[in-house]
């Protein structure tokens, strides 16, 4: 048995060769596809670590799209409530010079009435503006839910068909609808705490302002009456509480008090004043304010306007004069509570644009995050491929010249 | 005379050395061949008065270069990388169907679920609906698909490893019928070469399928051992060997077991996988035993949890129409459990199996042995963890079912087991197949809650609703949902679940059952924190902002006549479907990220045979070298010996030449 330490059998040297031939061949056609393809993780085991990262890092991308397209619709449906409500705002603001307008003494009924037409048609366009759905169909002021049209029924008398309540905004989404409870039916009557009503009977040509209150802790919150009577030309005055007994203990009220005009009558922590001439038996109410909605609103002032001309063509000022106070009192409190829905809804405007930033900054380093795990650097990339070609073509040219040399040549 | 018969002598050998050279040389590239070297030895001198005269040379033997050990080595080495390779190959195509990628399944699974964003922003729009049940089919479609690749990859295996049987068999029986000739040609006192280098490398064939041990006997033949242990060839005779179904669970257990079988016997006996070593037939049962059953019920286990979440969500909400949804994916029945057929009790004893909990599913199979009828251990396949119960015994052991819902399974036995009775539980594995979407009209995909809440209309706090869904949990009772109003009642009812909020701080709030009138209280002071989710009989609101004394929520029942169809406008349940992305449920990850982990585990799995496969064939190389470096022909060595031997050769005929002129010098000096 001979040495082998320093033996090679031809036929295994040549199986060596081919088989590092081969090595480097499936090395370069590796470096091919990954050149390629642009990627350094071709399959899953390549580095099944940076693979799985690729993977993900493309799930929260397309997530991420999804958001971005979801935020898209959102901000579109938002757009075009603060629109409407702007919209809204013109509207109610016509309304009111035409009111204002409405109180002019020389008017007669019949210019009255032509005011009344307008009105009639502004408040028919604000309802349909509540009633305004987006391109998918989708109430604008749908709240958390209402039906097809959130405020049925005719102008006159409105109800919210739904579920008051305002959708949060997250971090990756807004709300796209504003609460419609919020906007249109919380309007409160009188200057917000209590309500001063003429008289249905009233003949006179007394009217009473908004009133307002002088000690909060006193208000006990209870209906009253003032009762004007007129009795030889001597006008006087009596509060009188009109709500269902037990009465609490209170401070008595005013009875018999000689009425001049202007009077302020106070009493139980609020005062209101009257002016004018009342006849015997006309009475004021006091009662605490109920909440209320913008068409009643609109209903009442548009009432008042209506209804102004006594039978003999006269006009009764008393009513009218404090029905457009009142009115326009009123129609400032829902406009506030409009303006109120259009500043949230500019505000979830600027929220959207806030997050579309946040997420397309996350897009990009998603991206990021994916190519940095799964691409190929392109330098290194071509680089490698050369070395390799290198080595392949060396390996291919020794194995030529190796099998040139034998013993059987030389002999 | 005597230097006639040395030039003969000597004529004679180096005609057979150059002989064997020319052998050596026509055999350079034969696989297998020791080359052989003649062994020249010297003829006895003969005794004279003047010394020993020496009297030539002769062929001892034609000596069959070959290293035991070495050659033991490299057929085992070159074994161990056959059944890698083999390995790895399997592995590549089966990552193949876990590739990912935009065309991949996880991206499936994430454009379906994405897809009910768009029903979150117009629940009304039909189109939007369409596409997510669209989504959903073509997911299960792309499942079904995976899986029959699976199948497909199983197959081919199956039939690999049956030609590796014939194979194996008909080398078993060429290396016993060698054998017999060796042993007879041993009689005749020199090495039968070629023989012993045909046994050879039949043996060599035979570890590429199987790794074999052998052990020499006196008489020349080599036994051959599978397994450690069993002979497949012992002196003239082979046995034989073949792939089948285990005897214990059957096919229902996936698996494939070897089996040996003596010649003139009928029984099988069954090998250790774990005893077979390398070869393909060994490589390819572990591939088909672990990594494709690992594939099968990561696949298996993801089309559960998917649509099982999704069918129970689903069915919470309610349809365009105003009903109850029902499953969007066919329900995937596990069936029974596979009952080891050495079981004493009767076919009809088995375990009923359900999935209660698909969030906690684990990707693996399950043995359950019981060592009584009430007691004993479940193995799980995946990570070998064993864990013991006793139905009967008080806590802190465990029960069998109590086990089985930790890993979110529900077994049941049909009837009572005896002590030795043994189950598996595979389900997992043909899950995948079964995946198919039922509901098609985009009116049927439930996208709307079945509770609605609202504000108090007089309500003076900031509360604003974060989210409201329908879970379900905890089961039972499941969703009981808020009473209905009766305004015809006297007094009349208000319906739906209140929660009041209360003065002082940190705020509370009671939450008042308006089912009666006056309302029932059911929790008082609850405390609020805005941002945490409440849940009560089955849903869940959550609620930011800050709310006021005398602030009200009303949770009610969205299919209560008073709210008409406002529930179509509702896409709540859309949005529970959408929150299932980030519900945990493979191992932790959540079901948006669950593909991910299954793509690494068989990317690692393929990565590492790879390497093995790598490894173990630069050692087979090195060892052949090592192999080759002593009996392989070296042709530049061949060709010096050849030169060698004709110079001797010549010299030899000169020998010759000079003793025939010393004859004929005599002969004419003798003549006259």
């Amino acid at each position: 048995m001979s040495n082998s330490l320093y033996r090679v059998s031809t036929a295994n040297q040549y199986d060596i060769a081919l088989r590092n031939i081969g090595q480097r061949q499936t090395s370069l056609s590796n470096l091919q596809e990954n050149l390629t393809s642009g990627k350094r993780v071709v399959r899953p085991s390549d580095d099944p670590v940076a693979a799985a990262q690729a993977e993900r890092a493309l799930t929260r991308l397309s997530r991420n799209e999804t958001d971005l397209r979801a935020l898209d619709m959102q901000r579109n449906t938002m757009a075009l409530a603060e629109s409407t409500l702007g919209q809204t705002a013109d509207a109610m603001q016509a309304f009111r010079e035409l009111v204002v307008s409405a109180g002019n003494g020389t008017h007669t009924q019949t210019e009255r009435d032509a005011i009344v037409q307008q009105l009639v048609g502004l408040r028919d366009q604000i309802l349909s503006y509540a009633n305004r759905k987006d391109a998918n169909g989708l109430p604008l002021f749908q709240a958390l839910g209402s039906a097809q049209t959130p405020f049925p029924g005719t102008a006159a008398s409105v109800s919210f068909a739904g579920l008051p309540g305002q959708h949060a905004s997250g971090n990756t989404q807004i709300a796209k609808v504003l609460d419609g409870d919020a906007a249109w039916m919380s309007v409160p009557t009188g200057n917000g705490v209590f309500e001063v009503s003429i008289g249905a009977g009233n003949t006179g040509k007394a009217w009473a302002d908004l009133g307002q209150v002088t000690d909060p802790s006193a208000l006990s919150g209870r209906n009253y009456s003032i009762t004007f009577s007129v009795v030889g030309g001597v006008t006087t005055y009596d509060v009188i509480d009109t709500s269902p007994p037990p009465a609490p203990a209170l401070p008595p009220l005013p009875t018999g008090v000689p009425y001049t005009s202007p009077a302020t009558i106070a009493f139980h922590g609020l005062s209101l004043q009257i002016t004018g001439a009342p006849n015997n038996t006309d009475s004021f109410a006091v009662t605490p304010s109920q909440p209320s909605n913008v068409f009643e609103v609109l209903e009442n002032a548009i009432g008042t306007i209506r209804d102004a001309g006594n039978p003999d063509g006269s006009t009764d000022f008393g009513s009218l004069t404090h029905g457009i106070t009142r009115g326009l009192t009123e129609i400032d409190s829902a406009m506030n509570r409009l303006q109120a829905s259009r500043g949230l809804a500019g505000d979830l405007l600027n929220r959207a644009d806030r997050i579309e930033g946040e997420l397309d900054t996350r897009a990009v380093q998603l991206e990021d995050d994916r190519s940095r795990a799964e691409d190929l650097d392109m330098i290194k990339g071509i680089s490698d491929f050369q070395n390799q070609q290198v080595g392949y073509e060396a390996a291919l040219k020794s194995y030529a010249q190796v099998q040139q040399l034998s013993l059987f040549k030389f002999i | 005379m005597s230097l006639l018969n040395v030039g003969a002598r000597a004529l004679l050998a180096n005609q057979v050395a150059l002989q064997t050279a020319g052998h050596n040389i026509a055999n350079v590239s034969t696989a297998g061949y020791s080359r052989q070297s003649v062994v020249l030895q010297t003829v006895q001198g003969q005794f004279t008065g003047g010394g020993y005269i020496g009297k030539g040379v002769d062929v001892q033997t034609i000596l069959r270069n070959h290293s035991e050990l070495l050659t033991r080595q490299a057929t085992a080495a070159s074994s161990v990388d056959a059944g890698d390779t083999v390995r790895m190959q399997r592995l590549r195509q089966l990552q193949d169907v876990f590739s990912g990628g935009p065309s991949g399944i996880g991206a499936s699974v994430n454009e379906m679920m994405n897809a009910l964003s768009d029903v979150v922003s117009s629940p009304m729009d039909l189109t939007a609906r369409s596409v997510a049940l669209t989504r959903m089919d073509e997911t299960a479609a792309r499942m079904r698909d995976a899986s029959q690749r699976l199948d497909e990859i199983g197959y081919t295996v199956a039939e690999q490893l049956k030609g590796s049987m014939i194979a194996v068999n008909s080398l078993a029986k060429s290396i016993a019928a060698v054998n017999e000739q060796i042993a007879r040609a041993k009689g005749n006192g020199q090495p039968a070469n070629d023989l012993l280098d045909q046994r050879d490398q039949l043996i060599r064939d035979l570890n590429q399928h199987i790794q074999t041990s052998q052990v020499a006997a006196d008489d020349g033949s080599v036994s051959v051992f599978v397994a450690g242990s069993q002979p497949l060839v012992l002196g003239n005779k082979a046995a034989t060997l073949s792939i089948d179904d285990p005897a214990d669970f059957g096919a229902g257990s996936g698996k494939k077991v070897l089996n040996f079988q003596q010649p003139g016997s009928a029984t099988k006996v069954e090998l250790n996988e774990n005893m077979l070593g390398g070869g393909q037939v060994a490589g390819l049962l572990r591939f088909q035993n672990n990594d494709l059953a690992e594939g099968r019920n990561l696949l298996g286990r993801m089309a559960i949890a998917i649509s099982e979440s999704m069918n129970t969500q689903n069915r919470l909400g309610l349809t365009l129409d105003g009903n109850p949804g029902e499953n969007l994916f066919a329900p995937i029945s596990l069936g029974n459990a596979v009952r080891n057929s050495f079981n004493t009790t009767p076919a009809t004893t088995n375990m009923a199996l359900s999935v209660t909990n698909p969030a906690v599913l684990h990707a693996s199979s399950y043995t359950i042995s019981f060592t009584s009828a009430d007691a004993g251990s479940i193995t799980r396949h995946s990570d070998g963890k064993v864990f013991s119960f006793d139905n009967l015994a008080p806590p802190p052991a465990t029960t069998m079912a109590a086990v089985f819902s930790a890993q979110g399974l529900s077994v049941v036995p049909t009837a009572p087991p005896a002590a030795g009775d043994q189950f598996m539980i595979n389900s997992l594995q043909g899950a995948a197949a079964e995946l198919k979407a039922l509901q098609y009209s985009p009116v049927d995909l439930a996208a709307a809650n079945p509770i609605n809440a609202a504000m108090g209309a007089n309500n003076t706090g900031t509360l604003q609703l974060a989210s409201l869904k329908a879970t379900g949990l905890p089961n039972p009772p499941g969703l009981v949902l808020p009473p209905n109003a009766n305004p015809a009642a006297l007094p009349p009812i208000a319906g739906g679940i209140q929660l009041q909020f209360n003065a002082g701080s940190p705020s509370t709030y009671d939450l008042l059952d308006r089912g009666t009138n006056p309302p029932t209280l059911v929790a008082a002071a609850q405390p609020f924190v805005s941002g945490q989710a409440i849940s009560y009989n089955g849903w869940e609101i959550t609620l930011n902002g800050a709310p006021k004394p005398g602030d009200t929520v009303t949770i009610g029942n969205a299919t209560d006549p008073q709210y008409g169809d406002w529930y179509q406008r509702d896409a709540g349940n859309a949005s529970a479907l959408m929150g299932l992305r980030d519900v945990p449920m493979f191992d932790g990850a959540t079901m948006a990220d669950g593909f991910a982990s299954a793509m690494a585990q068989i990317g690692t799995r393929t990565q590492s045979a790879q390497f093995a496969a790598e490894l173990s064939s630069a050692i087979a190389t090195n060892l052949e070298r090592d192999r080759t470096a002593v009996s392989g022909v070296n042709l530049d060595e061949e060709a010096a010996r050849l030169i060698q031997f004709q110079q001797a050769y010549q010299a030899s005929a000169k020998m010759l030449q000079i003793a025939q002129s010393i004859f004929d010098t005599l002969i004419q000096g003798l003549g006259r």
